[in-house]
């Protein structure tokens, strides 16, 4: 059975950690926290992996603390939202080797949280407990123009994702659902609301392909939704020629408390959460075609102590695709390893 | 910003949404600690307070009017309920009823004159739906309300809608002078040598790469332009979006226009002019106005446009295009068999002659024309160039004015060309929030290049207003977004005469204004903005 094995803790930050998102090439992870900066961090040496420091403070861009942290694509930028209702855009100069904020975008009306790039990176997604999702486009000379403004959820919009080569973006909200976003002629529109979760859906993300999405919900449950073109062989009925996603597995049980956290990782296909209950599961595959299955192959238990776990991100590519990171309240980022024990 | 999301038409979703918080969160004012009190309620709903000594004090009533939710509706008092009982048709019968009594019981002091005053979107609102053409709705519309209902005057807004071209042309001429003065001249110099150097890049086939902008540079526009006001100037026609600056960013209110808008205008001519003109308190005059939206509601009951003198609104009842369509029903009228009445009445832009009677509108935007008659105006006034088209979206291959549109359709910039090729003018259109969004921040940042901007918060214009008729087919038949097409081209049917043409407006002007520069044109014509300031004095309104 494999198990999750602590490689380094990140300790530094004088707040909560909400989030601890992975460089999408290098290995630095980017914490961000309640004490209102982000910080970067890299391994002290490359034979040491478990000595990390802290490498860049990200100070003095926001009033309140940063809910979420997002890199481009290319690794040069980095958007940070706030509760202070702003997103900061940050750019590293290479040549002085230090960040710099060069835009913060208005226009949200409370606290945002989350905000993610789109792998093309030419498009920004933030959305906020005032129940719109917010997309702008990344102009030359650090202008972002607002491309459209989302107002279907009807309650708080608690994270969204891209997907991970198209254009299409997805949406979790306190009011129970996930809403799939696409483009239509300069239009932005609601393509498709995935019903099921019975609360909050606190967090969501896509499998290495787009065709499918984990959603992780204050309703103790993790779902796996899959998606149906029009005309498909199944006979799902896709409502204005758009496709729909439909629930091919729940994983119930296996968590005590609100999930907050789910990461699918692009690498080796597993699945990670994060709990209220204190404990990490990873899932593997077991099963695929339309009713696929999913085992708990690990799990770690209070691995932020007492404390929740508010984030859990798999490492982005090969390099070291078993390594998870963690952020919790305890102000504390841990980087575990997924060991297959034969 | 005070627009129900049940009003959000399907596919276009680009409306400005309640907000979250309530601007006027109650004050309760912190006195020292007297121990428990005691709360007493009397017979007509009055809350007393007991202290200790056993003296009673009358608590004053928390209350919120309509106006304090001008740019807000994040709750209760925000319900469209609210908004309808207080303008709506149900007054408007009331009065008619007041009226009918006042004549059987021969008091005149009861009796109201009755003016009602329909905008060209309406029309054409109505024009689509029931498939006549715009002349036929303002001819059924005078009969409905003058002979079916017993109203007094029809006006069009079309007509005051000219008096609204004109004095915001007015304002932006003296704008832009005081712009250039004031180091315009040389941003406008340098902003020419920039599109010279673009210009000359793209001919020589190289392309300098963008230097991404270092943070020190934001403010290092080396013009000074964040803290100059004049320009852009802003369109203020749409309450919408006057309301939505006022609440949100109030560091744009300097650039929004003063001039009224055009239901402002007729309001004015009403209460004034034609009181005066027929010896009539502006008390004794119900004016009501048809329009396609909510947000003129809250307009017309701004305090700018209370008459404080007559204890008067401006404009008293608004009824949107979908409230008029209520009333057809209420009155059992079928509104296809009406008969057509004559339109008689002097605020109407209308021309009869021996074979048959035209209306007429103004050329451009079903918003009004502001841009078109604004770049016009501005290019004789400023530049001394007469040959801008009237609407030059549709006169494409015009060497004068460029027309690019923008990332969507909502979005289109004007470039007057001078004879030597350089860029004189800039302007813009920026309907439904997304664009208001960029517009705003550009401005805030000073990064805004543009000389006016025409800002609307509904995507389409105002032919797409939230009380419009909504589509009346299904969507296989006709989809909302062809719906708003149609509504559009029945508006644009009607030809467009310039103000300067509107020989009826010029003679009441120059018998009722005179100088238009003059402090009693400007208090007549012209209004205010003020910005809304949160008070985050009270704990419960706390955010975390």
């Amino acid at each position: 059975m494999p198990r999750l094995e602590l490689v380094a803790e990140l300790e530094g930050h004088q707040d909560r950690v909400w989030q601890a998102i992975w460089h999408p090439t290098k290995t630095i992870l980017a914490t961000c926290s309640g004490d209102k900066t982000v910080r970067l961090w890299a391994p002290a040496s490359h034979s040491d992996m478990s000595s990390w420091q802290c490498i860049h403070t990200l100070d003095g861009g926001h009033k309140r603390t940063i809910r979420s942290v997002a890199w481009s694509p290319s690794g040069n930028e980095m958007a940070t939202a706030s509760f202070d209702a702003t997103t900061g855009i940050w750019e590293h100069d290479m040549r002085e080797n230090d960040w710099e904020c060069v835009a913060t975008l208005e226009g949200h009306e409370n606290e945002i949280k989350s905000v993610a790039w789109s792998s093309s990176g030419q498009l920004l997604a933030t959305c906020s407990r005032d129940k719109s999702v917010w997309i702008w486009e990344v102009e030359s000379d650090n202008d972002f123009e607002c491309l459209s403004v989302l107002q279907e959820h009807s309650q708080d919009v608690k994270m969204v994702a891209w997907h991970p080569h198209q254009e299409i973006l997805a949406s979790a909200s306190y009011d129970d659902t996930i809403k799939i976003w696409r483009e239509d002629d300069d239009d932005w529109y609601c393509s498709d609301t995935l019903q099921g979760h019975t609360s909050t859906v606190w967090a969501l993300d896509f499998d290495a392909s787009g065709d499918q999405i984990v959603s992780a919900s204050d309703d103790q449950t993790l779902r796996i939704w899959k998606m149906y073109k029009p005309n498909n062989a199944q006979g799902i009925p896709t409502p204005s020629n758009d496709p729909t996603y439909r629930t091919v597995c729940t994983l119930s049980g296996y968590h005590g408390r609100c999930i907050y956290s789910v990461s699918w990782s692009k690498v080796n296909n597993h699945i990670a959460s994060a709990s209220g209950d204190n404990t990490i599961r990873v899932f593997t595959q077991t099963a695929g075609g339309d009713e696929p299955a999913w085992e708990a192959v690990a799990t770690i238990k209070d691995a932020h102590g007492v404390h929740d776990i508010n984030n859990v991100t798999w490492f982005p590519t090969q390099q070291h695709g078993d390594w998870l990171a963690t952020a919790g309240d305890d102000g504390v980022a841990r980087i575990w390893r997924l060991v297959q024990d034969d | 910003m005070a627009f129900s999301s049940a009003l959000v038409l399907t596919d276009l979703n680009d409306y400005i949404a309640p907000s979250q918080a309530c601007i006027k969160p109650v004050e309760v004012e912190k006195s020292e600690d007297q121990g428990p009190t005691e709360i007493k309620v009397d017979l007509e709903g009055d809350y007393y307070e007991i202290s200790k000594d056993g003296g009673e004090s009358k608590l004053e009533k928390a209350s919120i009017t309509l106006n304090d939710c001008l740019a807000c509706s994040g709750c209760v008092t925000s319900a469209e309920s609210v908004l309808i009982t207080m303008q709506s048709q149900e007054e408007l019968y009331g009065i008619l009823n007041t009226n009918r009594l006042a004549i059987e019981h021969n008091d005149p002091s009861q009796h109201r004159t009755i003016v009602i005053s329909i905008s060209p979107q309406s029309r054409a609102s109505l024009a689509a739906k029931y498939n006549m053409e715009p002349l036929q709705v303002h001819k059924r519309l005078v009969y409905f309300f003058k002979h079916h209902l017993g109203a007094h005057h029809v006006f069009d807004t079309s007509f005051s809608r000219d008096l609204s071209l004109v004095e915001s042309a007015r304002e932006f001429v003296d704008r832009f002078r005081r712009y250039m003065a004031n180091g315009g001249e040389k941003l406008e110099a340098a902003l020419q040598q920039q599109d010279a150097e673009k210009q000359q890049e793209a001919e020589d086939g190289k392309r300098r790469p963008r230097a991404r902008r270092r943070a020190a540079a934001k403010n290092e526009d080396g013009d000074g332009s964040a803290t100059q006001q004049d320009m852009p100037m802003l369109a203020s026609a749409c309450p919408g979006w006057v309301c939505y600056a006022e609440k949100t960013h109030g560091a744009v209110i300097p650039h929004i226009t003063a001039a009224k808008s055009p239901q402002q205008m007729m309001g004015t001519l009403v209460k004034d002019y034609l009181a005066s003109k027929t010896n009539t308190s502006p008390s004794a005059i119900y004016h009501v106005s048809v329009m396609p939206c909510y947000d003129k509601k809250l307009e017309a009951s701004r305090p700018d446009f209370f008459l404080e003198q007559f204890n008067t609104r401006e404009v008293d009842c608004v009824l949107t295009t979908g409230e008029i369509e209520k009333m057809f029903m209420e009155q059992n009228v079928q509104f296809d068999r009406l008969p057509e009445a004559e339109i008689d009445d002097m605020f109407n832009k209308t021309v009869t002659n021996a074979e048959m009677q035209m209306a007429f509108g103004t050329a451009g935007s079903s918003s009004g024309g502001y841009l078109e008659y604004i770049l016009r105006t501005a290019a004789r006034e400023l530049f001394n160039i007469h040959d801008v088209p009237t609407d030059p979206a549709t006169a494409p291959n015009n060497a004068r004015v460029i027309v690019k549109t923008g990332k969507n359709a909502d979005v289109r910039e004007y470039f007057l060309q001078g004879d030597d090729g350089r860029i004189l003018l800039r302007f813009a259109t920026a309907f439904g929030f997304r664009n208001i969004q960029n517009i705003v921040r550009k401005v805030k940042s000073g990064k805004c290049s543009y000389h006016y901007v025409e800002v609307m918060a509904c995507p389409g214009g105002c032919v797409n207003g939230g009380g419009q008729i909504p589509n009346p087919n299904s969507e296989e038949v006709l989809s909302a977004k062809d719906w708003v097409s149609r509504v559009e081209s029945v508006y644009q049917t009607v030809p467009g005469v310039a103000p300067e043409e509107n020989e009826v407006l010029k003679s009441i002007y120059d018998e009722w204004i005179g100088d238009p520069s003059s402090e009693r044109a400007h208090k007549l014509l012209r209004t205010q903005y003020h910005a809304v300031t949160q008070s985050l004095a009270n704990p419960l309104a706390t955010k975390w």
